[in-house]
């Protein structure tokens, strides 16, 4: 285990060196709200704990995550990548009894920080779930500006209808939906819903996307598709994916994490992090082996 | 976790790398036969090398298909990944070094029946093809036990061939005037040559030893940058 330590540490360093500074101590972290425009940030994880209640759900996880590239998280049910993933963006702490202990920054500023609004953490780090969720009966057109309007913020119709199309251009699917886009988003096929809620979640410009197994509801065309898309996104977003499926996190990831716990109960722990070439051809750990080659479920 | 053993594919990648290292048992009776066909310039012997190469033809064909059917329905990663891809490089070398003692069988009718044999060349060649087969089997023995140590010994091992096959050279230059005998010199250079590159096909086995525990491929020696 102490190689895994170092092999992630020797990864989050290599990283850092190359993130820009930060621009802000925690206690100034609410300035957040005012980065303007879309622009992939760098997330540092240190010593991170979390719990619900009394079980320790994720030990001691550190790692970075580089802008402008897909990090995929893998391991078996129950290993907590996506409790971990949650806490990128504080909805791990909307369950009862959650708690979170160390520490998360977006390109420096601590996302747990006193004074930060968890909010405005989710309108920076948005996320894309499992099964796709379109709010059945608002239109397309709703579906993707529902979160313009959830912010507050009075937005003009010429902007918002630029926006929209913007957004739905940005997940390849305005050329499918540009003649009804007053069709009830509940309408489309799973794999148009699912690009459906990613034209939602970027609409709103953020500057991280999570995606938690973005593709298990859906079939190999659309699933192709979605991928390919996230391999676009890549260039505005940092992108975290958790994925069942090895070759999904072997086509579309740049970097891959493997989570592993050592038995029920236990909390997970982060195995090894590494270039997804390096994790699918010569992982360093055993543990990381076997589960990529499919000898553990 | 429990583990969960994927036995039905495991153990068809075991039956296939025994079946592409068992390739090398062949090539290693092949050349057996070679040198006792050279040794007694046996013409019929010969024959038999050259149509018993269907059998190793034919087990490079079996096996690279059962790969490439592993690759495709199996998706395997990492060391599984690694060896498919190094048992295909050995099924290659496998092949290759039987058409060498095809090679060879072929050129002993060429001698005629009672040539004028030179008798410390052809027992230069009998040893480095005795050297060789030793390669063979220590090149089998390394894949099997994952022994990077013994794949490199197969560099000192080889070096011993490369120098017996300068040394046929040199007798070759000094077999003297006599057409008959030189040309039976020049075709028994061409013999010794196709018995040193069995062995660098050993070596190159023994790289592929190296891939698969590391993941690194690296010639153990560079031809084209002996000192780089």
């Amino acid at each position: 285990m102490q190689g895994a330590a170092g092999a992630t540490r020797a990864e989050a360093d290599a990283t850092e060196a190359q993130a820009p500074t930060p621009r802000a101590t925690p206690e100034s972290a609410p300035a957040m709200a005012n980065v303007e425009g879309p622009r992939a940030k760098t997330i540092a994880v240190r010593n991170l704990n979390l719990f619900y209640g009394d079980f320790h759900a994720v030990e001691n996880v550190t790692m970075t995550i580089a802008p402008n590239k897909v990090t995929a998280l893998i391991g078996s049910s129950g290993c907590g990548k996506t409790t971990f993933l949650r806490s990128l963006n504080r909805m791990h702490e909307l369950t009862a009894g959650a708690r979170v202990e160390g520490e998360v920054t977006l390109d420096g500023q601590d996302i747990y920080a006193r004074g930060v609004d968890p909010v405005q953490v989710r309108r920076l780090v948005g996320m894309v779930f499992q099964s796709p969720n379109p709010f059945p009966t608002m239109s397309i057109y709703d579906n993707v500006a529902a979160g313009l309007n959830l912010n507050g913020s009075r937005v003009k119709k010429a902007e918002k209808d630029e926006v929209v199309e913007r957004s739905l251009r940005g997940a390849h699917l305005w050329n499918e939906v540009k003649d009804r886009l007053e069709k009830p988003g509940s309408s489309l096929s799973g794999g148009q819903q699912q690009r459906l809620c990613i034209a939602r979640a970027t609409a709103v410009e953020p500057e991280v996307l999570l995606m938690d197994e973005p593709c298990s509801a859906l079939d190999p065309v659309a699933t192709l598709a979605i991928e390919d898309l996230i391999g676009e996104l890549k260039n505005r977003f940092t992108i975290v994916i958790v994925t069942h499926n090895m070759q999904q996190a072997a086509r579309a990831s740049d970097v891959t994490a493997f989570f592993n716990l050592e038995e029920t109960g236990k909390p997970g722990r982060l195995v090894e992090v590494g270039e997804t070439e390096t994790i699918f051809t010569s992982p360093t750990e055993k543990a990381t082996e076997d589960y990529v080659s499919g000898r553990f479920g | 976790m429990a583990p969960v053993a994927r036995v039905e594919y495991q153990e068809e990648l075991e039956r296939l790398e025994a079946g592409a290292l068992g390739g090398l048992d062949l090539v290693s009776a092949s050349l057996e036969r070679t040198l006792e066909a050279i040794e007694h310039q046996d013409v019929e012997l010969a024959q038999l090398v050259i149509a018993d190469d269907d059998r190793i033809d034919g087990r490079y064909l079996e096996v690279h298909q059962s790969l490439i059917t592993l690759l495709a329905t199996q998706s395997p990663v990492a060391t599984d990944l690694r060896l498919i891809s190094s048992l295909l490089h050995v099924l290659k070398n496998v092949e290759r070094m039987g058409d060498q003692c095809v090679n060879i069988c072929k050129l002993i009718p060429l001698t005629g029946n009672d040539p004028p044999a030179d008798e410390e060349m052809v027992k230069l060649i009998l040893t480095m093809g005795r050297q060789t087969r030793t390669l063979i089997s220590q090149a089998k023995r390394a894949f099997a036990e994952r022994n990077v140590e013994m794949a490199r010994d197969l560099v000192r091992q080889d070096d011993v061939v490369d120098n017996l096959n300068r040394e046929c050279f040199g007798l070759a230059l000094e077999i003297g005037d006599d057409p008959d005998r030189r040309e039976w010199a020049m075709t028994m250079l061409l013999a010794a040559r196709a018995i040193e590159r069995i062995g660098d096909n050993s070596v190159d086995i023994g790289e592929q030893v190296a891939f698969v525990v590391t993941g690194l491929f690296k010639e153990f020696e560079d031809a084209s940058h002996p000192d780089g």
